[in-house]
């Protein structure tokens, strides 16, 4: 009788801890998001789109510069980072499956995942922007592929692998060269999943800020010239957080929630694409 | 029954990667539009010696052949053989139905793509035929454009044995083809692999010895990597030479 007492006091305590401390977790998040959008809404107006940073202390102005300059960004750090991780990927799950190198570089870019984003920004600083004497939306970009080329090589590397081996064979016995069996088919059996994945990385890398500090830096005027600083949305939350005035602080909020939301757009997006995918 | 020989192993000696020695000495042969059962008990080397003919094994470093493979007067393990070719002359279908992901028409197109066939008009004609061939015309008929996962998979491996028959191969080689179907679906690959004879060879792998009786004009039974016995089917399950292919028909051992 006492055991069977202990075990339904245990059982009891179980759920009491697991539901505080999952309640705790969410309660932060629901702050955090609920803190954006009652502040990020009331600061939203349409100068924030279209027009650029008015001088300090001026009131008025908008974000055009950063939106543009963090679409730039984002845009070419996904030309890069994409097809690298996607070829890598497909090196490790074809050409070196089962091959010590392709376990070792798994593991490595495991690793990779989780290095702190400064850590990348400050070595794309020493590589790029010291060599070249300047910060510029380039190193920015290459920064931010950077942290997703892991992310989008295990992706692809997984969601290969998930193709079974068969119907490789099957292709094989139609008579394909292994190229065409990778382009026509197993990509075709991958393409959703790996497709997530570079949803996810983009929605990883738009909302980092400590890269960009060190590599594209910030520009308080409109530009488009990716060998120059260019604005970010990222870096000027930081920048407008920090300072004195409480338009920038509005701008800031405001700028934030446009990341969250784009962020959230994306994920959104990427579960989308599995579920209509599972539903096949 | 008998006739033209198609295809024939000579004193085939077979090598998996760290020299495991999977195929002794098989002397084997299959007449041209007749179907050849192979079987043994698991992991004897049916499977193995099924893979030689369409050189599968190629596929994976340091695997090694000795012997000679004769198809069409032709030793197809010699070197200057253009393997690609020859497996679009020598197709497989294997034992879980292989359907790509793509629709019910891409996948049979598959093959003749491959071949440099692009007219829109004799692509149709050419995935019709072999569709009629393998007797799941009327099913998919409304639905082509349709993923071919959506079929069930009875239907998936006729799809499939469409897709291996529109590059109108000569030889025909089935890696247990009904061993993941239901008895329905199992007759009706068996129907069709007797009816598909008239036009090709078919060698198939089956662990169903009933199968093999039902369907199949020779039969040869494999053990420990050697071709034990191979004969006319209806001699081999009534009155077989070897006491190791009477015991192992009679279930007792296997």
């Amino acid at each position: 009788m006492r055991r069977e007492r202990l075990r339904v006091i245990q059982s009891h305590a179980a759920f009491v801890v697991s539901t505080l401390t999952a309640l705790f977790g969410i309660f932060w998040l629901v702050f955090i998001i609920g803190d954006i959008l009652i502040h990020g809404i009331g600061a939203l107006n349409i100068d924030l789109f279209i027009k650029d940073p008015a001088p300090a202390g001026v009131e008025g102005g908008g974000l055009r510069n950063a939106f543009v300059g963090h679409l730039m960004i984002t845009l070419f750090a996904t030309l890069i980072g994409v097809p690298v991780g996607v070829l890598g990927g497909t090196f490790l799950a074809e050409y070196a499956r089962g091959k010590k190198i392709a376990r070792f570089i798994s593991i490595l870019s495991d690793i990779m995942v989780s290095v702190p984003a400064i850590v990348v920004g400050t070595f794309v600083y020493a590589i790029i922007v010291k060599p070249l004497g300047h910060f510029s939306g380039w190193a920015g970009a290459v920064a931010l592929a950077i942290i997703m080329i892991p992310v989008v090589l295990r992706t692809t590397e997984d969601m290969l692998s998930l193709v079974s081996w068969t119907v490789r064979e099957a292709a094989f016995a139609l008579g394909a060269p292994y190229y065409k069996v990778i382009l026509q088919v197993v990509y075709r059996g991958a393409a959703t999943g790996i497709l997530t994945g570079i949803l996810l990385s983009i929605a990883r890398v738009t909302g980092e800020a400590a890269p960009l500090l060190f590599t594209s830096f910030n520009n308080s005027f409109f530009s488009t010239n990716m060998n120059e600083p260019i604005a970010s949305l990222t870096v000027s939350i930081f920048q407008y957080a920090m300072g004195p005035y409480d338009s920038w602080h509005a701008q800031a909020w405001a700028a934030a929630l446009m990341i969250t939301v784009f962020i959230l757009i994306i994920t959104v997006l990427g579960r989308l694409i599995i579920k209509w995918r599972y539903k096949k | 029954m008998t006739g033209q020989i198609e295809l024939e192993a000579k004193n085939l000696n077979f090598y998996y990667s760290g020299n495991i020695h999977a195929l002794k000495q098989v002397s084997f042969f299959a007449y041209k539009h007749n179907v050849t059962a192979l079987i043994g008990p698991s992991g004897c080397g049916k499977t193995t010696l099924l893979r030689c003919f369409n050189r599968m094994h190629d596929l994976y470093p340091k695997n090694r052949y000795e012997g000679e493979i004769v198809f069409q007067g032709k030793n197809i393990l010699s070197k200057d053989v253009d393997v690609i070719n020859l497996r679009s002359r020598i197709g497989m279908v294997f034992q879980k139905p292989t359907p790509f992901p793509m629709t019910i028409f891409d996948n049979v197109a598959y093959g003749l793509k491959l071949k440099g066939i692009n007219k829109r008009t004799e692509l149709s004609e050419r995935v019709e035929k072999a569709l009629k061939n393998s007797a799941i015309w009327d099913e998919v008929k409304d639905k082509l454009n349709v993923s071919a996962y959506e079929l069930s998979g009875g239907q998936q491996q006729r799809l499939v044995i469409a897709r291996a028959l529109a590059v109108e191969p000569e030889v025909l080689l089935f890696d247990e083809p009904t061993s993941a179907l239901d008895p329905i679906s199992t007759s009706k690959i068996e129907e069709l692999l007797v009816q598909l004879k008239s036009k090709i060879t078919i060698i198939i792998v089956t662990h169903n010895m009933q199968q093999a009786a039902r369907i199949s004009d020779f039969t040869g039974f494999v053990m420990l990597g050697e071709l034990i016995e191979f004969d006319k089917t209806d001699k081999m399950f009534t009155a077989p030479s070897e006491k190791l292919t009477e015991e192992y028909i009679t279930g007792r051992f296997g």
